[in-house]
């Protein structure tokens, strides 16, 4: 990522239940908060679709897992299982890597 | 070939194949906007081409060349798509094809299987019975509960020896001895039941516990279905053993009754030619004809039982009461050999009711020599009195000699 460090990141991860494709993805981005983005404030939000759907078509959500960095800007938004290395998972959400 | 045959020749002929595919094909820009999709993807998706197009979708980042993602319709329903991920261009740019496919249908019916499965598992786990079912080989392929349960509190507690991946026919072979005749007499069995020379093969074995007699059916069937296999059964026959072995006690008993009923009818005719007015003996159940008596009379029963069962435990212990003086006191009540059988019963019964197996089954054992006893004293009783009567002056019978 160019620029300067983000001084806080905003993370939302929209799943559907809590199947063992979600709770994968969310065991994923918790890991890597508490590793990778240590160093930052990270705030991890997840939406369940299916409880929350009137949020998931005001975000326009078409599949989970979707994944949403909504900051720092500009937003970024993935789709997948997520279970890529950590690094390559940062670089798709154009967060940076430490490489700790 | 000329490669004009094998590809597409323009782009119209292209997006012509790719409208008609069935599966939904995406076309997101390195910021995940949807580029391109056909019909079939705004079809997974719920929604209208147009309304897609321009739209975020995300950029798809997947462990491996597929992954499963859930769709979101906007009535709130979902599908279950397999998602695939190609890089290529579009417009010049670096973009990805996505295909999406609905697998929903096929969760359904896999989770169809797992639940057919699983109520199968069921059936087989509410079973008492001991179950495996083994290859061709004799490897152990599944096993139920009861199975596992068993195992672990004989001895097994990892299923190291019984469980699943280990080979039956070398544990039979280890477990009874590789040359003892019961060892080879199940291997056989196992080998013909898999060949088909024996529809079925049944051995019934002890496996005693240290402080419980045990006896086991192996019951071993092939298994049905198109894998050549075998279905080992191992049942506890402890129970249908005893019920066994008190149906022959009680057909032992039975006929000792006969014996005794036929000496002591031999016993009272001579009797009442000695005497007419003597009334006859069997005149009634003694339960109902002197209820006191058979209530003494069981008191006194349970008193030896419980003394013979303590002399068992403890050889030193010295009997007080004696059979013969309760043989005697049935006696001297006109008692009948059914009588005492009744009252051998009772006992019986009543000294078994709570008690541990183990001690019933001593019960049973010191009741079967005491009731054998006692139908002897009260046979001499009997035939002493008879011998008094015979000697009485005046008696006919021995005028007649």
């Amino acid at each position: 990522m160019n620029g300067p460090a983000p001084s806080k990141i905003v993370l939302h991860l929209y799943v559907a239940g809590r199947s063992p494709r979600a709770e994968r993805a969310i065991a994923t981005l918790r890991r890597l908060c508490e590793r990778e983005l240590a160093r930052y404030e990270c705030d991890l939000v997840i939406i369940d679709v299916l409880a929350d759907p009137q949020q998931a078509e005001a975000r326009k959500i078409l599949a989970t897992p979707t994944l949403i960095k909504e900051f720092p800007e500009p937003p970024r938004r993935i789709i997948g299982d997520l279970g890529v290395p950590p690094e390559e998972l940062l670089a798709a959400l154009n967060l940076p890597y430490d490489g700790l | 070939m000329d490669d004009s045959l094998r590809y597409p020749t323009d782009d119209f002929q292209l997006r012509e194949i790719v409208a008609a595919n069935a599966d939904g094909i995406i076309v997101v820009d390195s910021d995940g906007l949807v580029r391109f999709l056909n019909p079939a993807a705004a079809e997974i998706l719920g929604r209208r081409v147009d309304d897609l197009i321009g739209q975020i979708f995300g950029f798809p980042v997947l462990r491996g060349e597929r992954a499963e993602i859930d769709l979101l319709h906007p009535d709130g329903a979902s599908q279950v798509a397999e998602m695939r991920v190609v890089d290529t261009e579009w417009d010049g740019t670096p973009a990805q094809l996505i295909s999406l496919r609905d697998i929903t249908e096929h969760r359904r019916a896999q989770q169809a299987l797992r639940d057919a499965e699983a109520f199968n598992w069921a059936i087989l786990n509410s079973l008492t019975v001991h179950l495996a079912v083994l290859d061709a080989n004799g490897m152990i392929i599944a096993v139920n509960e009861s199975w596992c349960d068993f195992a672990r509190a004989n001895g097994d507690p990892e299923l190291r020896y019984t469980g699943v991946g280990v080979n039956y026919f070398t544990v039979c072979q280890h477990a009874m001895g590789l040359d003892s005749e019961e060892g080879t007499i199940t291997l056989d069995g196992m080998r013909a039941v898999l060949e088909g020379r024996l529809a079925s093969f049944e051995l019934e074995y002890p496996c005693h516990a240290p402080h419980e007699e045990r006896w086991f059916v192996l019951r071993v069937v092939p298994l049905r279905g198109t894998r050549p296999g075998l279905v080992v059964s191992h049942t506890n026959v402890t129970e249908h053993r005893r019920l066994s072995e008190a149906a022959a006690e009680a057909r032992m008993l039975r006929a000792r009754l006969s014996e005794f009923e036929r000496e002591l009818r031999d016993v009272d005719v001579r009797s009442r030619e000695r005497s007419q007015n003597k009334r006859p003996l069997a005149g009634g159940v003694l339960r109902q004809r002197l209820p006191d008596v058979f209530r003494h009379a069981l008191t006194f029963y349970k008193q030896l039982l419980e003394e013979s069962l303590r002399h068992r435990a403890q050889p030193d212990y010295a009997i007080e009461q004696d059979p013969r003086e309760l043989g005697e006191y049935l006696g001297n009540h006109d008692a009948t050999a059914r009588d005492v059988i009744e009252v051998h019963l009772a006992s019986v019964r009543a000294a078994s009711a709570n008690a541990p197996q183990v001690k019933q089954q001593a019960y049973l054992e010191e009741g079967r020599l005491l009731v054998l006893e006692l139908m002897g004293h009260l046979a001499s009783y009997y035939r002493a009195r008879l011998m008094t009567l015979l000697n009485e002056p005046g008696s006919p019978v021995s005028e007649q000699r």
